[in-house]
């Protein structure tokens, strides 16, 4: 009977554990994109970079920049929870090397529940610019950045929380690629006449 | 039952083992497969070890500055041989037989000038190990490093820089 009575209890309370434990680890992924669909690319790429950076060694990483510096101590704060870094990027030769069924694959995932489109984030590098911010309430859980033009592909996903205002500090470090992306500026009196 | 899982464990054990400790010497032997190719013979491998002593990387800055930890560097290196193949299937393979003990964290090909660089890292205790394959044209390296927690610092901040430079510190002598 007692045995039975464990039984009774411990399936339902276990399963309800699973529940909860799976919820969190959907949770913590919903950030980071898939980007194996565009693979494929490499094949006609006059040039493919592809990094993988995880929470670990993230937190490794930021050791390495200084709390003296102003510089470096902004980007080691931005570092600080983030859960992985992830870039694809693709040069090619010749144009049309590239379907739009391929920025598509990327596309549908961020127009999944959470994500949105940021407006008015610029590059200076030719080429469309495309930045979403996955919102977690009123906190960032991570943000994706799609750069393409004729000859290049480029997609950048950070996974965890990022100050969008300094991620143009990360250029350039950890594997992440120059974009020259200009953060949309803070509305002014002016502009709101 | 009992009996059928310590056959799995008997069968299973060994080939990790050996998978996870002779992943240098696989992947050289995938180069050669792959590629129809051949690194240099254990002579130059041991008078590599003893340049390796004196050898020191120059990284971003022009300061001198040792990567690896001493003693720890494995190197094979191929010298003027074609390295004429399909890269995609070669990176599938590569990927296929280190993803599961290996974290690949940088990996760039570039076509037009026939480079492939492949960047993989995994725990060792309190330290790392780097593995750095370097192939070109006409040329290849593979080598296998001890990190220290710094210095992977440095290879995360600059993966690029930073994986020639431990090619570099394989295989180039130090002139001071």
């Amino acid at each position: 009977m007692k045995t039975l009575f464990h039984i009774n209890i411990r399936t339902p309370l276990i399963a309800l554990l699973l529940i909860i434990a799976t919820g969190f680890v959907a949770r913590a992924q919903d950030s980071r994109i898939q980007l194996a669909s565009l693979d494929h690319l490499a094949a006609k790429a006059n040039q493919t970079v592809d990094v993988a950076i995880d929470e670990r060694l993230i937190r490794i990483a930021a050791k390495v920049f200084s709390d003296e510096k102003t510089d470096e101590k902004e980007i080691k704060q931005l570092l600080t929870g983030l859960k992985g870094i992830y870039v694809k990027s693709f040069e090619f030769e010749t144009e049309g090397q590239y379907a739009a069924a391929d920025l598509e694959s990327i596309r549908s995932q961020l127009r999944g529940p959470g994500w949105s489109r940021m407006v008015g984030v610029n590059s200076k590098k030719e080429g469309n610019l495309e930045v979403y911010l996955l919102l977690n309430g009123e906190t960032i859980g991570g943000l994706a950045v799609l750069h393409s033009d004729d000859k290049e592909l480029t997609v950048v996903n950070i996974v965890g929380p990022v100050d969008l205002q300094k991620l143009a500090k990360l250029e350039g470090q950890l594997g992440i690629p120059d974009l020259e992306i200009e953060p949309a500026k803070p509305k002014t009196k002016n502009d709101e006449k | 039952m009992k009996t059928f899982i310590a056959i799995i464990l008997l069968v299973v054990a060994p080939t990790f083992v050996h998978a996870k400790n002779d992943d240098f010497n696989a992947v050289v032997k995938m180069i050669e497969q792959f590629y129809g190719v051949k690194h240099v013979g254990i002579p130059f491998l041991a008078k590599a070890g003893m340049k390796v002593a004196t050898t020191a990387a120059r990284i971003k800055g022009g300061q001198a500055r040792r990567i690896a930890e001493a003693g720890s560097i494995k190197l094979a290196v191929f010298e003027d041989q074609e390295f004429n193949g399909d890269f995609m299937k070669f990176r599938t393979s590569l990927n296929g037989a280190l993803n599961t003990t290996w974290m690949p964290v940088i990996q760039t090909i570039s076509s037009g000038d026939g480079e492939q660089v492949y960047i993989y890292l995994r725990e060792a205790g309190q330290k790392f190990h780097a593995l750095v394959i370097t192939i070109a044209q006409r040329d290849a390296t593979v080598v296998q490093v001890t990190l220290s927690e710094k210095n992977l610092a440095l290879l995360l901040k600059d993966p690029e820089g930073t994986g020639k430079s431990i090619t570099e510190e394989a295989t180039i002598n130090d002139q001071e």
